[in-house]
């Protein structure tokens, strides 16, 4: 036999030439040529799941509507039906069979389930909006302007899980991704302007925007990359001091890094939802990566020295926890949007006041300050009841589980590191907030997914899901190996052979 | 004045019914794809795709599901036949230990490749590796769960 050189002259990206029929699938997932469309592919889970929230978001509309002319507490712009504001709700549906339409276009096999649960929890959204004060938000009013977030969300998330087909422009530069993450963070503490003494808002001439909803997706991206890259690595090696396991020390620098970051958004930015937000994916995302419970133990350590120091030396983080330890010594102050809160979810008792029956203003105010920001969950527990926020409780459930489902049945680690830090961000967000207005953590402002109102949110989450359902097709190529698998393998190499 | 106050109850009630009728339709849907997965023959820890192979002997697209060790050459014994001139009769090993794939070259004529670079002794691998031996790559893959 005479000594073959590899051949290392392979197509990088998929050319024509690319020899990628993988047998056993239906072939009309597969990209036909760029000259005839994809087969359409009936999904009709999803329409059956679809179909059930019409009439649950129908009923709910019908039921505000009721509850609205019979308790006279009617918004002012709204008229009296059947339906509390009937065009917005049947707008939103015809958004949500819209994208279930491109989808079934698209021809893919992707997941069925996401897009009716989101469909349901931006519905319960549009139901809250409705019924709170018009003026919260200029121009259009706050349902309409809602409607509106809703239906590109929604849109999105169609357009993602249609067009999305591979994830090399994502793994490839994902030191890039990781680059543009960090810029933001820093263009918004020099340019951002202060909402309500947190600077987390940016605004380009008319649009403002708040980039930490982008940049908790980048910073995904960026985990997903590197955690796929030297999994092994981190597997294989590690430094032991006594008892403790610590990551090889060059792999440590990155994971304080990311403690650094998150510190430093608490600092500047006073944003401790976003920190805790990013700090829990990343620990979450180790281990799904390594299966090693002593590297979270030591990122909680970590977290728990952090926030003491924190705790210790600046002011918002000490009112934070003192109203979350005792919101009614200050409950006509600091405390008083908790306090509010454990009230609203205490009338809400076990089935809630109904939609559209519980305190809408008190003396011209809303009863909780940021209702609709920061505390849908706290409404929606007044209005619903226990029973609700259970059900609700129950979709986040579904969406992490559908994400977690897709990450265990993916092709390659980036895939399944990256569809499950795109769930987990959604599922800790909801907890982190739910659980904030619950009193059971301290209070941090972050949206509820899907639930509060504002665009960049709801956009921001619209490109996660939007991202699951692209992840989800299992026929996607994976793309070739790339310059910096090949480096990885080295480093692998040279430790391996050792 | 009853009969509204029990029109408004209903629907409240018919509200949250639906909810939980769509919580339930998704959780069959959910566990219909579990058994489903769970009830797969074999339980497989990764798979070989097989992206080019001259001699169509294994064929290019063909997806090979891996047990806990898994040997590859032209040896009529491999566990996965590589009919290529190129290849040693007992070419290489994939072995699954705890956590990791690992490549071994069981002293080829022409060794093994991963990603293009040559190994020797023992390499781990991860998911979406190109390995090459002789003629033939292939690419290791998450299991189908």
């Amino acid at each position: 036999m005479t000594a073959v050189v590899p051949m290392n002259d392979v197509p990088m990206n998929d050319g024509p030439m690319n020899p990628l029929p993988i047998t056993g699938l239906d072939p009309h997932a597969r990209r036909g040529g760029h000259a005839h469309l994809p087969r359409p592919r009936p999904r009709p889970r999803e329409f059956g799941l679809l179909a059930i929230v019409t009439a649950t978001l129908l009923l709910g509309s019908a039921s505000l509507a009721a509850t609205r002319a019979f308790g006279g507490t009617i918004a002012p712009g709204l008229d009296r039906g059947l339906l509390a504001d009937g065009p917005a709700l049947l707008g939103y549906l015809a958004s949500l069979f819209a994208a279930h339409i491109l989808l079934i276009l698209s021809g893919r096999r992707t997941d069925q389930v996401l897009l009716p649960t989101i469909g349901l929890l931006g519905g319960v959204s549009l139901l809250l909006m409705e019924r709170l004060p018009q003026t919260l938000a200029g121009g259009l009013g706050l349902g309409r302007t809602q409607l509106v977030w809703l239906a590109l969300s929604i849109l999105a998330i169609a357009v993602i899980g249609t067009i999305v087909r591979s994830d090399a422009w994502l793994r490839m530069y994902k030191y890039t991704w990781a680059a543009i993450g960090v810029g933001l963070l820093l263009i918004t503490f020099v340019f951002g302007h202060d909402v309500n003494g947190q600077r987390l808002t940016l605004g380009i001439g008319p649009v403002s925007g708040q980039p930490s909803e982008l940049i908790k997706i980048l910073l995904v991206v960026f985990l997903a990359g590197y955690l796929s890259e030297n999994r092994a690595l981190l597997i294989e090696e590690s430094t032991k001091i006594g008892p403790i396991r610590l990551p090889p020390i060059p792999y440590l620098a990155p994971m304080i890094a990311m403690w650094a970051i998150a510190l430093a958004i608490v600092v500047i930015q006073k944003d401790l939802g976003a920190a805790l937000l990013f700090f829990a994916v990343f620990l979450l995302l180790l281990y799904v990566a390594t299966a090693r419970a002593s590297f979270v133990v030591l990122g909680l350590i970590a977290f728990l020295v952090g926030g003491a120091v924190l705790y210790a030396f600046l002011p918002h983080v000490q009112v934070r926890v003192d109203i979350w330890l005792d919101p009614f010594a200050t409950a006509s102050g600091s405390g008083y949007q908790i306090v509010q809160a454990l009230h609203a979810f205490a009338r809400g008792g076990l089935l809630g006041t109904g939609l559209g029956a519980g305190l809408p203003m008190i003396g011209g105010a809303l009863p909780i300050p940021a209702l609709h920001t920061d505390f849908p969950f706290a409404a929606l527990g007044e209005e619903m009841g226990l029973v609700g926020i259970l059900g609700i409780l129950g979709l986040y459930l579904v969406v992490i589980e559908r994400g977690l489902r897709i990450a265990a049945s993916a092709a390659d680690d980036f895939r399944a590191i990256l569809a499950a830090g795109l769930s987990l961000i959604i599922g800790v967000q909801a907890f982190i907030i739910a659980a904030g207005n619950l009193k059971l953590i301290p209070l941090t402002g972050i949206t509820l997914p899907f639930i509060s109102y504002g665009g960049s949110s709801l956009l921001a989450s619209g490109l996660i899901v939007g991202l699951l359902i692209a992840l989800s097709d299992r026929t996607a190529e994976l793309p070739a190996v790339t310059g910096s698998a090949q480096r990885s393998l080295r480093r692998r190499q040279n430790r391996g052979s050792a | 004045m009853d009969g509204t106050i029990i029109a408004i109850w209903l629907l409240r009630l018919l509200f949250l019914a639906g909810l939980y009728l769509f919580l339930w339709s998704v959780v069959r849907v959910l566990l219909r794809d579990l058994r489903a997965a769970a009830s797969d023959p074999g339980i497989e820890v990764g798979r070989l795709v097989v992206l080019e192979s001259p001699s169509g002997e294994p064929v290019v697209g063909a997806g090979f599901s891996l047990d806990a060790v898994t040997t590859l050459g032209r040896d009529v014994n491999a566990t996965i036949l590589l009919d290529d001139e190129f290849v040693s009769a007992m070419h290489a090993a994939l072995t699954y230990r705890g956590r990791l794939w690992y490549l071994e070259d069981l002293g080829s004529t022409n060794g093994s490749f991963v990603n293009g670079s040559p190994v020797d002794g023992l390499a781990p691998l991860a998911f979406g590796d190109e390995l090459q031996f002789g003629n033939v790559r292939l690419r290791l893959e998450r299991a189908r769960r």
